[in-house]
């Protein structure tokens, strides 16, 4: 096999490879800058709910 | 040291190995003298690739004998990420091997053993999501989930293996103990993506861990506040 013909290959598989990578890598940071968002509000929510029943 | 081993910090070590094992695999390797000429250039990150999946299944495996032990939701949540990133590395060894297939062999696919019993991994790990989903009781899902994790690593030995005691298959055993079975150059490429493959799976792993755990936060706030 020439070079020209297995490179065609080797740039197959390393963009693959890249392409999992790089996807997963922004689902994770996305899913976890929502999360920490949701906690936040979620805390927020709970504090406000204590501090009204507390004032009863 | 903390901030040595946080996720950004894994992230980084693991981006500047992996593009120096890259360089060093197209620019001081040389190209393979044997038949696969330059489609061996797929092995310096397939290779580790396959590693690091057997390397996650394990960890799962120690998770989850670890949940038995002490029922910890943190090791079920370790367990459960490091399956979800084994089947990733996994499916990546897959693709990349049937290209690298079709360029060595002439074929996308071959039924010998590494490929199959590597197929078998990723059948067993993907009913782990099955079974993850269908008992819906926490602590129940979490049990169940640690004994299949347990029982599915059976495999994972026979997979590594599979190419030293089945020897008529097509797939080559390159590294044995003691031999390299590579010349230097190659052998250090290779051994620098494997550190930033590994690299990238503690990333991977510290990051998953992470957001599991503000996903069971979530959830024990919305029971706090009824909803």
């Amino acid at each position: 096999m020439s070079i020209e013909e297995g490179a065609k290959f080797v740039a197959a598989a390393y963009a693959v490879i890249l392409a999992v990578v790089i996807a997963y890598y922004a689902m994770s940071a996305r899913r976890v800058s929502a999360l920490t968002r949701d906690v936040e509000l979620l805390k927020a929510e709970v504090e406000k709910r204590e501090a009204v029943s507390s004032g009863d | 040291m903390k901030k040595l081993t946080s996720a950004p910090a894994l992230f980084a070590a693991a981006g500047a190995f992996l593009v120096a094992g890259l360089l060093l695999a197209f620019l001081y390797a040389p190209v393979d003298a044997s038949s696969m000429g330059f489609s061996q250039k797929i092995f310096y990150y397939h290779a580790p690739i396959a590693e690091t999946a057997l390397v996650a299944f394990g960890i799962a495996f120690v998770a989850a004998i670890l949940y038995l032990r002490d029922p910890d939701p943190k090791w079920d949540r370790l367990s459960y990420v490091s399956v979800r990133l084994g089947l990733l590395f996994s499916v990546m060894v897959m693709v990349t091997g049937m290209i690298w297939g079709k360029a060595a062999w002439d074929a996308w696919w071959a039924w010998e053993p590494r490929l199959t019993t590597f197929l078998i991994v990723c059948f067993l790990y993907t009913a782990y999501f099955v079974l993850r989903q269908v008992v819906e009781e926490e602590s129940r899902r979490a049990t169940y989930a640690a004994v299949f994790a347990i029982v599915a690593f059976i495999d994972v030995p026979i997979t590594f293996f599979a190419t030293r005691y089945m020897p008529e298959g097509l797939h080559p055993v390159v590294i044995r103990a003691g031999d390299s079975g590579m010349e230097g150059s190659m052998f250090l490429s290779f051994m620098i993506s494997m550190a930033g493959m590994t690299l990238l799976l503690a990333a991977l792993v510290r990051a998953d861990v992470a957001a599991a755990r503000l996903k069971d936060e979530i959830d024990d706030l919305k029971t706090r506040i009824g909803g």
